[in-house]
């Protein structure tokens, strides 16, 4: 015999103010089987739980109900609280009577009837529930860090630091990102190098991390705790392991012209086998088959082969598959710059000196093309005015994109200011929407490059960009004055926005994570539950979540680490037991839900006899994968499958419950 | 309304007013809490901060020719305010000056800019407002001899138009300071 109790919260006046709670609570009285029925102030204080929890003991009550606001925010409070007192967690149900109800009605009298006709309905649910087991399910205690610049960087060596260990895959030919290719970082001004490489190095000698460069994440099946990827580590032509880097191979090859370097963004040219930059981690050049004479011209040439002393180059080597299984991932695969082609009144690939913000990191860098001395790509001078463009691509909804990128206020200002540092009595001017210096030290750094370095912003934005005489007339507004104004200049620098890295998509798809329209990972919850993704194991950091700056990524590298050390602290992962159920006995195999599945959480059984011999094949539920969503329940045809706690019998008995 | 920047000429604009102002431009927000407050903004053709921006962008025809120089009455309002400590007031005592100095005469603020130009000789030859001697020369220079005249009584009365004109003890210190400023 059913023995229910029923607790009806006011939530202050959030409830109590529109719906009748004491004529809730009486009706509730009246059901039979509810042997206690209460009202309280605040259900979710320690007093109303511990007078939940009294009564549960006092009444031997066998199942609850809550009238009270969305399962979201307190189910797990007062399932916790029934659990105190011995009760099955999965006794405890929730009427929403605040969003459902007194949040969106005004009329008292009829909310309070919606109010009781929930109560009523849970008060059938509850009397039918049946004790659910949360599902355990093993860890290996192992994690995957696709994207090696600083994010991942950052994850992968907090989590091997943590004692785990720790595969990083990186696409390109050396990890470092985006990051080292930076010139100096604001608003410090730090160098770029100096703090990324250490951190390269680390990762890649570090005994709890293996590195795979040059490598793509190819498949990737599973789920929490037990994910299997195959990652394709592209042939190098180049053994790894008797490399030295010395630099013969890619001094002998023929192929130096016309070859653009990415690493420098196209200001300077590199071999058919190279390494992107002399601090590439690992220093192991690779040979760019693409490009490659041998490859090109029937294995005539082979000057690299000839001249490396250990004889590491091997023109053979195919792309190796390494499979591997681990517990968690981590999705750090960065951004890309924008195109800006869709702006011909800027110029850029039209004019030389019209250059993007990356360009102009690698001129200012001293191990860029011009060994950091400011030579403007034409003529090699040294500009004496550059104009600065600031939202080339970002904010701007009818051609670009309608977020902000972030970081080019600052990047901007620095770019000023170094300007001004590197080239004594020069000028530089910024056009600008708004100015976004919003982090520690950001508002002070962007004053000193107008107060101390002499930079001069104009808000307003440029409308054409020509040549003229050896010159760049930059044709502007200045909406603060209200005056339309014409630069000569030197050299313009874009601040060209950003977006996901090329890709990212069919990796969400792959990872099955969500992505925002832009490509941007979405995150489980954008305040409480940013380093979480959509899918249980998988955790984001970096640009490819949005953009951001190198302090918020090495954050956000740490938090998806620490996510995962908390994660792996015990050896089983609990799902909730709300998961769907096959009646194997019913069960036609037709498969129809496997096909709705969007976990991929269903797979084929086989049901064999003692013998061996194969009885039939059955639909089988992966606890680590089903979310409990119910989609195969309804593309089941012969109803062979229910989620557990919400029973077709629960149902109909919540649909009758509203008849009476 | 274009107007091209020329970086040399800009630059030495800029500094004079920077050095006579013994401010920096780059200083100014640009917020406007100069302009919200500003008692005769309502007649300026450009707003105190748009001045501001315009100096800094070496426009130097626009603001020495514009009314705003004229029609700021030094009350100090915008200065008190500002949130960087920027010389509001002081940039257009500046202006004037180096307008005064080019010759430059403002079409629509003529009245005043005479005003300004009898007012600072009174000082720099007394020290201090001689209101009669003040008058008198701003009269004889704009030709209008008997408007407000009927404002002399009641001034008279309350003691605020004295016959004998006092000079204070230490001229020189004044004229120190007039000499600095040139």
């Amino acid at each position: 015999m059913a023995r229910i109790g029923v607790f009806v919260c006011w939530c202050g006046s959030n409830i109590a103010g529109t719906v009748d709670v004491e004529k809730v609570r009486e009706e509730a009285a009246k059901i039979p089987g509810v042997v206690s029925a209460l009202d309280y102030k605040y259900m979710c204080s320690d007093p109303g739980q511990n007078s939940l929890r009294n009564i549960i003991k006092e009444k031997n009550l066998t199942g609850i109900v809550l009238a009270a606001c969305s399962p979201h925010m307190h189910e797990n409070t007062f399932r916790k609280a029934a659990a105190k007192e011995g009760l099955n967690p999965y006794f405890v149900e929730i009427a929403n009577i605040r969003e459902q109800v007194s949040w969106v009605h005004e009329n008292k009298e009829r909310a309070t009837a919606k109010a009781v006709d929930l109560m009523k309905m849970m008060v059938e649910k509850v009397k039918r529930d049946k004790p659910i087991e949360d599902v355990r399910v093993p860890l290996n205690k192992k994690a995957l860090v696709i994207g090696g610049g600083i994010a991942g960087i950052q994850a992968a060596l907090d989590i091997a630091n943590g004692g785990v260990e720790v595969i990083l895959v990186e696409k390109e030919p050396s990890i470092g990102g985006k990051m080292i290719q930076l010139d100096e970082t604001f608003p410090t001004l730090d160098c770029s190098s100096c703090i990324m490489t250490p951190k390269m190095v680390e990762a890649n000698q570090h005994p709890n991390i293996k590195l795979y460069t040059y490598s793509e994440v190819e498949d990737i099946s599973g789920y929490i705790g037990n994910f299997k990827i195959r990652i394709k580590k592209k042939a190098r032509s180049v053994i790894e392991k008797d490399c030295t880097g010395c630099g013969e191979c890619w001094n002998a090859c023929p192929m130096h012209k016309n070859i653009k370097s990415e690493f420098n963004v196209n200001l300077s040219e590199r071999t058919a086998i190279y390494v992107p930059f002399p601090q590439a981690v690992p220093l192991v050049p690779v040979l760019d088959r693409s490009v490659c004479l041998h490859f090109k011209k029937g294995g005539k040439c082979q000057k690299c082969y000839d001249a490396c002393g250990p004889k590491c180059i091997n023109f053979d080597l195919q792309d190796e598959i390494i499979e591997e299984t681990v517990g968690a991932i981590v999705a750090s695969t960065g951004y890309d710059l924008m195109d800006t082609s869709m702006y011909g009144e800027y110029g850029y690939g039209k004019y030389k000196d019209v250059v993007s913000g990356l360009q102009f990191e690698r001129l200012l860098s001293a191990s860029g093309p011009t060994e950091g001395v400011i030579k403007r790509p034409s003529d090699g001078k040294t500009p004496q005015t550059i104009v600065f463009v600031q939202c080339v691509g970002s904010r701007d909804p009818e051609k670009g994109v309608p977020y902000c990128s972030k970081v080019c206020c600052m990047y901007t200002a620095k770019h000023a200011k170094l300007f001004a540092h590197k080239v004594h009595g020069s000028q530089s001017y910024v056009f600008y929407i708004d100015i976004r210096s919003t982090s520690k030290g950001y508002e002070e750094f962007v004053r000193s490059t107008m107060e101390q370095d002499g930079a001069i912003y104009l808000r307003g934005r440029v409308s054409k960009i020509y040549e003229d005489d050896g010159k760049l007339i930059v044709k502007g507004a200045d909406t603060l004055s209200g005056n339309q104004v014409e630069i000569a200049a030197d050299m313009v620098v874009l601040a060209t926005g950003v977006i996901p890295k090329q890709g990212s998509d069919k990796l969400a798809q792959m990872l099955g994570i969500s992505y925002d329209k832009y490509g941007f990972f979405t995150e489980s919850h954008p305040k409480l539950r940013p380093a979480e993704s959509s899918t249980a194991g998988i955790f984001l950091a970096g640009m490819a979540q949005g953009p951001r700056d190198i302090p918020e990524s090495v954050v956000s590298g740490s938090a998806a680490a620490s996510k995962i050390l908390g994660l792996f602290s015990k050896n089983e992962y609990e799902v909730e037991g709300t998961i769907a159920n096959v009646n194997e006995s019913t069960c036609v195999a037709c498969f129809y839900c496997q096909r709705v599945c969007a976990y991929n959480a269903i797979s084929k059984k086989e049901i064999k006899d003692r013998s061996g011999k194969l009885i039939k094949v059955v639909a089988n539920v992966n606890p680590g994968l089903c979310t409990g969503c119910g989609a195969c329940v309804n593309a089941c045809f012969s109803k062979s499958i229910d989620v557990k706690g919400f029973m077709d019998d629960q149902i109909y008995a919540e649909i009758k419950a509203l008849a009476i | 309304m274009k107007t091209v920047i020329n970086e040399q000429n800009r630059r030495n604009f800029a500094s004079q007013v920077e050095s006579m102002l013994h401010d920096k431009l780059s200083k100014c927000y640009q917020c406007g809490k100069c302009s919200a407050g500003c008692p005769v903004n309502f007649e300026m053709d450009y707003t105190p901060n748009q001045i501001i921006k315009m100096t800094e962008l070496g426009m130097e025809d626009k603001v020495l020719h514009s009314k705003t120089i004229w029609l700021c009455v030094s009350c100090n309002t915008c200065s008190t305010r500002c949130p960087k400590g920027f010389e509001v007031t002081g940039i257009m005592d500046v202006l004037r000056e180096i307008a005064e100095k080019k010759g430059i005469t403002s079409k629509v603020e003529k009245e005043v800019q005479m005003f300004h130009e009898v007012f600072l000789d009174n000082v720099k030859s007394n020290g201090r407002i001689f209101e009669l001697e003040l008058v008198g020369k701003y009269k004889l220079k704009t030709r209008h001899l008997f408007r407000d005249m009927f404002l002399a009584p009641k001034m008279l009365e309350k003691g605020k138009l004295k016959m004998h004109g006092e000079k204070i003890a230490n001229l020189n210190q004044i004229a120190k300071i007039f000499k600095d400023f040139e």
